[in-house]
């Protein structure tokens, strides 16, 4: 029996994810020039759908997550120098009034052709994702191998600030292994779906105003909707299935991806545990002696063993001992 | 069967981690666990239970017990007292099924639901011999003739008086320390030990507290008992003083709310810089409705159930 045990639910994990997916939301704005030239972009987004499974394989899968745009709006536009012609006035004798020619000038706006189409009814991702955490122990005292890629990454995330540097102590690492990731760039049963649901739905409402009627028919468009979207995404489910199968990615892309991927979960720990960890910090005292000298006390530590993390289809457990 | 089946979070402790934390910290933290005068520091064989100090506390250079003066001498005229120890040397907890150490007879068996705590104090005093108090005792006597602090009152003889203060070294850096009068140990050959041992049962319970709108978790105490004191009736009224003192005096001080229970989960992602547009939280789940006890004491583990919430918003 292990010395000290924590479990968590899938079903909490499960509320969390919703919780989580439904407050994630980004919006990012852009522009710049390049002389003539001006690009800018407007994005905003949000996360859809999707769902979290522990399965008894020790891996935790994220299924069908999707990214929604609710705007995807680039600009592209050119200032062309501005071309006038007339103008000026043709002094004339006293008393005949100055003669000046109207003046008239083309491309004066900047920019003066500009395109900015909103492509967020066309674009969509789905991203599936199933990975398992895996402990490591980190031993400072061995010293790194001669060729060392884990440790370019570290030292270039270390320096941007993203991570902590590894430190002069051993710890326990845990790391999240990807075991595929699907990401569909363009998730096309769901735009079609969504384009055809936005379409008759506006058709309907246009014609009836409101009443069970509508909501009746509203409520048919969508199940016809959901079918599309499902009839269209079988390709991607079997693929998604196939990988699932076979722990890799299909696609070059999506192998690209989970390569990544890979690299950062073999490298970067998701969480780390100090060993040994420190339960009674370092502390200057002036109540141990009778003359009131401080005393700076060592902290105590415990050495932390046999830390696991394991999955099965109902939680997720870590256990650990403390160490004799 | 799953950790979960009855909660969303479960965390639980077995009892063999938590006396090895104490063994851990009574050895890296020796003056938290030990009390002596500082004749101890280079006596340390004549403490009266012997202790194991981690090596980086002795490379530390820290101090392996905390400096008491001595036990003065009561209606000594001189500043003088005696040296002394005192430890608890041993602390263990033992959750039911009990079977990390046995239970004195008065306490009965480790019933369910219930926690056990044994701890063990011990305490050396110096008794000084026939010499040295021969030796000291004409002083005595012409500092209270010197002093006219006779209970004969005032004689007529003028004594000249004695030397009374005792200058600490100059290590001692503190200036208040060196002015401010210290008790002078007698010297010391063998001190006189004696052990004691305290066992307590108790247990944890929900209830309320009268004007309070919300249930608190309370620990109460089943029993404590003090290994053979003599005479008997000694020991039962330090035991009923003990027992008195603990039930009113310290464990009504140890009762936690529910609310200091709940951790908000929502203000803990807000801290990262995520907003959520609802209220999550982790709270202890419910006795009875969702557990039968909580926290639970069986399997020689102390388990917590906990139940997330999802309010508001959508």
């Amino acid at each position: 029996m292990a010395d000290l045990t924590v479990a968590v639910s899938e079903s909490a994990f499960q509320r969390l994810f919703v919780v989580l997916r439904d407050s994630i939301r980004w919006e990012a704005q852009d522009s710049t020039s390049f002389g003539p030239f001006t690009a800018g972009y407007h994005v905003k987004g949000h996360l859809e759908g999707g769902s979290v499974d522990f399965r008894s394989d020790n891996s935790v899968l994220i299924d069908e997550l999707d990214v929604r745009w609710d705007q995807f709006q680039f600009t592209l536009g050119l200032d062309i120098p501005e071309i006038c012609v007339g103008g000026g006035c043709i002094n004339m004798p006293w008393p005949i009034p100055d003669i000046c020619l109207p003046r008239w000038c083309v491309f004066s706006a900047n920019p003066d052709v500009s395109i900015s189409p909103d492509l967020a009814a066309f674009v969509a991702q789905e991203l599936s994702v199933a990975g398992r955490p895996v402990v490591r122990y980190y031993d400072a005292s061995v010293p790194p191998p001669l060729i060392d890629p884990c440790g370019l990454l570290r030292d270039m995330l270390v320096n941007a600030s993203v991570i902590d540097p590894f430190p002069d102590h051993n710890q326990w690492h845990i790391h999240l292994n990807p075991d595929f990731i699907d990401l569909d760039l363009f998730d096309f049963a769901d735009i079609v779906g969504n384009l055809i649901e936005n379409a008759l739905t506006a058709a309907v409402t246009a014609l009836l105003p409101g009443g069970w009627v509508r909501n009746l028919i509203l409520a048919i468009i969508g199940g016809i909707a959901d079918f599309i979207r499902w009839l269209l995404d079988i390709p991607d489910e079997i693929d998604e299935w196939l990988s699932d199968l076979f722990n890799i990615s299909f696609g070059l892309g999506d192998l690209l991806i989970q390569l990544v991927g890979e690299f950062f979960g073999a490298c970067v720990p998701l969480l780390r545990v100090d060993d040994p960890l420190e339960v009674l910090a370092k502390e200057i005292s002036t109540s141990v002696l009778l003359s009131g000298a401080p005393v700076e006390l060592v902290p105590v530590t415990v050495p932390v063993r046999n830390l696991s993390v394991r999955v099965d289809d109902v939680e997720m457990v870590v256990q650990a001992d403390v160490g004799g | 069967m799953p950790f979960t089946d009855h909660s969303d979070l479960f965390g639980a402790v077995h009892e063999d981690s938590i006396n090895r934390l104490v063994r851990h910290i009574m050895r890296q933290r020796p003056s938290l666990f030990n009390y002596a005068t500082p004749f101890f520091h280079n006596n340390l064989e004549m403490f009266c239970a012997k202790f194991e100090v981690d090596d980086k506390v002795l490379k530390a250079k820290n101090p392996l017990f905390t400096e008491q003066e001595p036990l003065p001498i009561l209606g000594a005229p001189l500043p003088i007292g005696l040296n002394f120890c005192l430890q608890l040397s041993e602390a263990a907890i033992d959750f039911h099924p009990g079977n990390v150490f046995g239970l004195p007879p008065e306490l009965g068996s480790l019933t369910a639901q219930r926690f056990a705590l044994h701890l063990k104090g011990c305490m050396g005093m110096d008794c000084p011999t026939k010499e040295i108090i021969n030796e000291l005792l004409p002083h005595i006597e012409r500092f209270l003739v010197s002093r006219q602090q006779l209970a004969a009152g005032e004689t007529k003889e003028q004594v000249a008086g004695t030397f009374t203060h005792y200058t600490p070294p100059m290590a001692a850096v503190d200036n208040r320390d060196r002015e401010r009068q210290r008790t002078i140990p007698l010297p010391t050959r063998q001190l006189i030990c004696f052990c004691l041992e305290l066992y307590a049962v108790g247990y944890f319970e929900w209830g309320t507290v009268p004007g309070s709108q919300q249930v608190w978790l309370k620990p109460r105490l089943d029993g404590l008992e003090i290994v053979d004191i003599e005479p008997r009736d000694m020991e039962n009224a330090i035991e009923c003083y003990l027992t008195t003192v603990l039930k009113l005096g310290i464990l009504p001080r140890l009762i936690i709310p529910l609310e200091k229970m709940v951790l908000d989960i929502s203000k803990e992602f807000q801290k990262m810089g995520l907003t959520l547009g609802r209220t999550v939280q982790l709270e202890p789940s419910a006795v009875p409705a969702d557990v039968p006890n909580n926290p639970a004491v069986e399997d020689d583990q102390i388990k917590a159930f906990f139940k997330l919430t999802v309010t508001g918003g959508a």
